[in-house]
């Protein structure tokens, strides 16, 4: 009768579901303490965000073993890959990515092991940047500073990061759509191009919303454009560099998770769960918004294809900026 | 006067019970960090971030920062007495510092270095506390161009350290420049000298070759002898564990330049404690009336670099807190941290934060008396190590390096390239050649030559800007140094032809 | 004598010289100097061409002084094979760290260095051993969470 027909189907759909595999219920879970590596000492910004992550996943309890962070410092993230790559099939390893690992893998050619031939996890941020100025700089637009590149040109001075980083590729796109030239200056670390910038030996440099957002306050920096797509929430009336009117499509700054190559699935379909569990809780986004990053979070196969993507563009970024490109 | 206000407040803050307990657990573990070697505080702080989220923030703060500096303090301790070094910024202790051991006195070296270290640390929070603000200014002005005259200054006090053959310390200090260089090239992303070696893209590690080249250097040296050399003598007696007044006369001058240069190079964002005290050991060696003893075991050999680097702490807080740029690993890690309670440091952090910042400057000064009053007895306690007999001090020495940079890099491939600047140690002494001048070498080289470049790079390929003042006086001042020879060898010879003639 | 003190100076001038050519050669393949000042090449050659100017002056000065020099202690080599033999102990050490572990290998160099090269007895050497790298282990790993090499055994 009805009764018995409903049961009958119930019990055919849960057969059906079992077989499909789909979602296997509770299976793989680690057992033993999880190595966290990143490619910075501690202190780096790998490093704080890997702590960050762990802190999150210990406090709302969605690890049930404890991480520990490695860190695995050089050659921008080569040594880092080398270390999780030799794990081979360990579900008890992880590392943390950046972009930088992207520009690595074209430029390094010592690099041996490269971020692609780790497996991605999760996709988890993006990394905006402003341009910014000292605050009694006579550039109140970022037009303004390119008209002034352009009159004087090679001039201006820029301070950042290696070559192969966002803040020279930016450069080289700006100065290519505007037909500019203006001199970039290599820092090691963040503080001393801020250093820099605020003592007037350069003038202008790109920089993280949040490391701005205390000198503005203060009335030391002014910011003149935005890298990203659309505003970000606490710097609504700062355009982005379309609205400003420079046609550049920046490459993103991603920060991601990846594991050992041969990863058995069901652990890399549990990572993927628990960083997708993550970035729903609160103080992920209580941490996302301190820091005024981007939330961006997308799982493994997706990941891959952005980093390709990314890839690519960094490619051609380089070959046009004339550094030497390996792969 | 704000100032009295705002220290009063603070130490009303710093002497509650629980900052206090904050502050006793920070330097207790400081100095047991700084002890031993490869862990450093910047590991340290790192690992206890996370517990830190359960504690009141200035307690936290207090607590990390008294790791911070009480790290400084124990540096010295296997330093002086196994000639490695605890702390990168130890390294300079252990010229003099293990000299003054292997004569017997390492009681007083030890003493000294937490005297000095004492005076130094609180000048530091004094200058803090009275200038932080207006100083701000100072580091700022500070840029490529004066850290290049800086570090060619620096460089320039090889003349300092060559002993005998100026010849010989000029190229181990060159050995020291092109391994500074090894690695990735930050402004052209090209590999140097890296053997195709994926483990050396991120260049040599500056404590596996003070480590390698100082104390096993010395262990190979010292088995030499069929009959293991005497025991380093171990002092009898009270008198013979602390420094005397003699010594302390004689450091005077040291405990000032240790302070002053100490902080001034903390300012810098970037400088380093390291930096600092070859500097300041240096100039007390330049000012000094007896030159010809450093090296052997000067006692204010131990204590100039020993003051400078921890009044070195004080310096470096200044841009982190006034400015909010940090300067060093472990002063990053700070500002994470402040960041992470919520706290913004930046220009309006000492208005906005009154409570954390003289809290923190009351705690400062709390933390180094009480690391003068922790560190003194354990002088005598740590000199009972002497006695240990040699054969058992060649392996823990060698246990002790390898433990020291494998925790700080977990990778064999440095574990043998300790082994190999080991043996480089072993045969530098062999053929006497000057071992301080290759590790002032490595620590000046990669930050000169990026000096150097940024400053062309600012100003488009005219070496005119290093006409400013401050490089000009600092070059000025290198020239003069490196003449110095110059001058002592024409004199040494107008002596022998009046010699001659009479 | 004079002749081996030359040697010392005269082979270790010889060896930096060969080393700044290999620094200066290997520089060649970089740029010396770029648009934006100073290449990757600039440095090396500097302090390259430096050190074998230097080191020819070390070799040339051992070879003229080698009639000025006064007898000089001989070199004894067999305590300089001391050295070596304990530098080849400390290799083999660190080379079995990965199969033995830290605290195996550990005993076993200071076993090494206790019974071989200073000649106690093999009770004091093995007690030392076992009780020195027990002492580390309980310190550093246990204690401390200092993660060492562990091998096979641990």
């Amino acid at each position: 009768m009805p009764t018995i027909r409903k049961w009958c189907v119930a019990a055919l759909a849960a057969a059906g579901m079992m077989l499909s595999g789909a979602a296997p219920a509770a299976d793989w879970k680690p057992t033993k303490p999880v190595d966290v590596i990143v490619h910075t000492g501690p202190g780096g910004g790998s490093d704080l965000l890997a702590r960050a992550v762990v802190t999150i996943l210990e406090q709302e309890k969605l690890v049930p073993v404890r991480m520990n962070v490695l860190n695995k410092p050089g050659g921008n993230g080569a040594v880092a890959a080398a270390a999780i790559y030799e794990r081979k099939d360990d579900p008890h390893t992880l590392g943390f990515i950046t972009s930088v690992w992207l520009a690595n893998a074209l430029t390094t050619k010592e690099a041996k092991i490269t971020i692609f031939d780790l497996k991605p996890i999760a996709q988890l941020l993006l990394e905006p940047a402003v341009f910014a100025v000292r605050a009694d700089s006579p550039y109140k637009t970022l037009k303004d500073f390119i008209e002034a590149a352009k009159a004087h040109p090679g001039q201006l001075k820029q301070s950042g990061g290696s070559i192969t980083s966002r803040d020279n590729i930016v450069r080289e796109q700006l100065q290519h759509a505007t037909g500019t030239k203006w001199a970039f200056v290599s820092f090691p670390g963040g503080g001393a191009r801020l250093a820099a910038l605020l003592g007037g030996h350069v003038d202008i440099m790109v920089i993280e919303p949040q490391e701005a957002g205390e000198q503005v306050r203060a009335g030391k920096l002014r910011v003149l454009a935005q890298l990203s797509d659309k505003r970000l929430p606490k710097w609504a009336d700062v355009p982005t560099l379309k609205e400003a009117g420079y046609d550049i499509q920046t490459t993103p700054q991603i920060r991601g998770v990846v594991a050992p190559p041969q990863m058995p699935t069901e652990a890399a379909v549990y990572w993927e769960g628990r960083f997708a569990a993550l970035v729903k809780t609160a103080a992920w986004k209580k941490y996302v918004a301190d820091n005024e990053l981007e939330e961006s979070f997308l799982p493994g196969k997706q990941f891959r294809k952005s980093m390709d993507d990314t890839s690519k563009e960094l490619h051609d970024e380089f070959v046009k900026a004339g550094v030497k490109v390996v792969r | 006067m704000e100032l009295l206000t705002g220290l009063l407040h603070g130490f009303q803050v710093a002497l509650a019970p629980a900052s206090l307990m904050m502050c006793v657990l920070g330097v207790v573990l400081g100095t047991v960090i700084g002890v031993l070697p490869g862990l450093g505080p910047s590991a340290t702080i790192a690992m206890l971030l996370p517990l830190t989220f359960k504690l009141e923030p200035t307690g936290a703060m207090i607590m990390l920062a008294g790791i911070y500096y009480g790290a400084k303090y124990g540096g010295s301790t296997t330093s002086i007495l196994l000639n490695v070094p605890g702390e990168s910024s130890s390294v300079v202790t252990c010229i003099d510092g293990y000299q003054l051991a292997r004569k017997g006195r390492a009681g007083p070296a030890l003493g000294m270095a937490a005297i000095a270290s004492f005076i130094a640390g609180t000048f530091g929070v004094v200058a803090l506390m009275l200038v932080a603000p207006p100083l701000a200014k100072v580091s700022l002005a500070f840029s490529s161009p004066e850290y290049f005259a800086l570090m060619v200054m620096g460089l320039a006090m090889v003349v300092l350290l060559a002993g005998d053959s100026l010849v010989k310390a000029l190229l181990a200090m060159l050995v020291g420049l092109w391994l500074s260089g090894i690695g990735t090239d930050l402004f052209t992303a090209t590999s140097r000298f890296t053997f195709d070696t994926v483990e050396l893209l991120g260049g040599i590690d500056f404590i596996i070759v003070a480590i390698g080249v100082f104390a096993i250097g010395e262990v190979l040296g010292n088995i030499e002898p069929h009959e293991a050399p005497s025991m380093i003598p171990v002092p009898k007696g009270l008198r013979n564990l602390m420094p005397t007044w003699d010594d302390m006369k004689r450091c005077r001058f040291a405990f000032a330049n240790g302070s002053i240069v100490g902080f001034l190079i903390g300012l810098l964002p970037g400088a380093g404690a390291t930096i600092a005290s070859f500097i300041s050991y240096g100039l007390e060696k330049a000012v000094s009336r007896h030159p010809e003893e450093f090296g052997k075991g000067a006692i204010e050999g131990v204590a100039a670099p020993e003051g400078s680097n921890n009044a070195e702490t004080g310096g470096a807080l200044v841009p982190l807190l006034t400015l909010g740029i940090p300067g060093s690993g472990t002063t990053a890690i700070l500002l994470a941290a402040l960041t992470l309670w919520g706290f913004k440091p930046g220009p309006l952090f000492i208005q906005d934060s009154p409570n954390l910042f003289w809290g923190l400057v009351a705690s400062m000064y709390i933390g180094n008396v009480l690391l003068l009053v922790l560190n003194l007895p354990l002088v005598a306690v740590f000199a009972q190590l002497l006695r240990v007999p040699s054969y058992a001090m060649f392996p823990l020495i060698l246990g002790v390096s390898i433990v020291g940079v494998y925790s700080n890099a977990s990778s064999m491939f440095q574990l043998g390239l300790l082994a190999g600047f080991g043996l480089l140690g072993y045969l530098m002494r062999k053929l006497a050649f000057p071992t301080a001048p290759l590790v002032l070498g490595l620590v000046l080289g990669d930050p000169m030559e990026r000096a150097l470049r940024q400053s062309l790079m600012m100003s488009q390929g005219s070496l005119a800007i290093l006409a400013r003042p401050i490089p000009l006086t600092l070059l000025i001042i290198a020239a003069l140094l490196l003449a110095v020879p110059l001058f002592r060898r024409l004199n040494a010879v107008r002596m022998q032809v009046l010699d001659n003639e009479t | 004598m004079g002749a081996l003190a030359r040697n010392g100076d005269f082979w270790s001038g010889l060896a930096l010289a060969a080393l700044g050519a290999y620094i200066v050669g290997t520089a060649r393949a970089w740029a010396y100097m770029s648009e934006d000042g100073p290449g990757a090449g600039f440095f090396p050659t500097w302090y390259g061409s430096l050190m074998i100017v230097l080191s020819l002056v070390l070799v040339g000065r051992s070879v003229l002084n080698r009639a000025a020099l006064p007898a000089s202690r001989p070199v004894k080599w067999r305590e300089v094979g001391r050295a070596f033999s304990c530098w080849l102990a400390f290799v083999a050490a660190v080379a079995l760290m990965n199969v033995l572990g830290f605290a195996v290998s550990f005993a076993l160099l200071t076993w090494f260095i206790i019974a071989v090269m200073a000649r106690r007895s093999q009770r004091l050497a093995i007690s030392v051993a076992v009780g020195g790298a027990a002492l580390f282990y309980v310190l550093f790993v246990v204690l401390l969470e200092i993660s060492l090499p562990t091998g096979y055994l641990f």
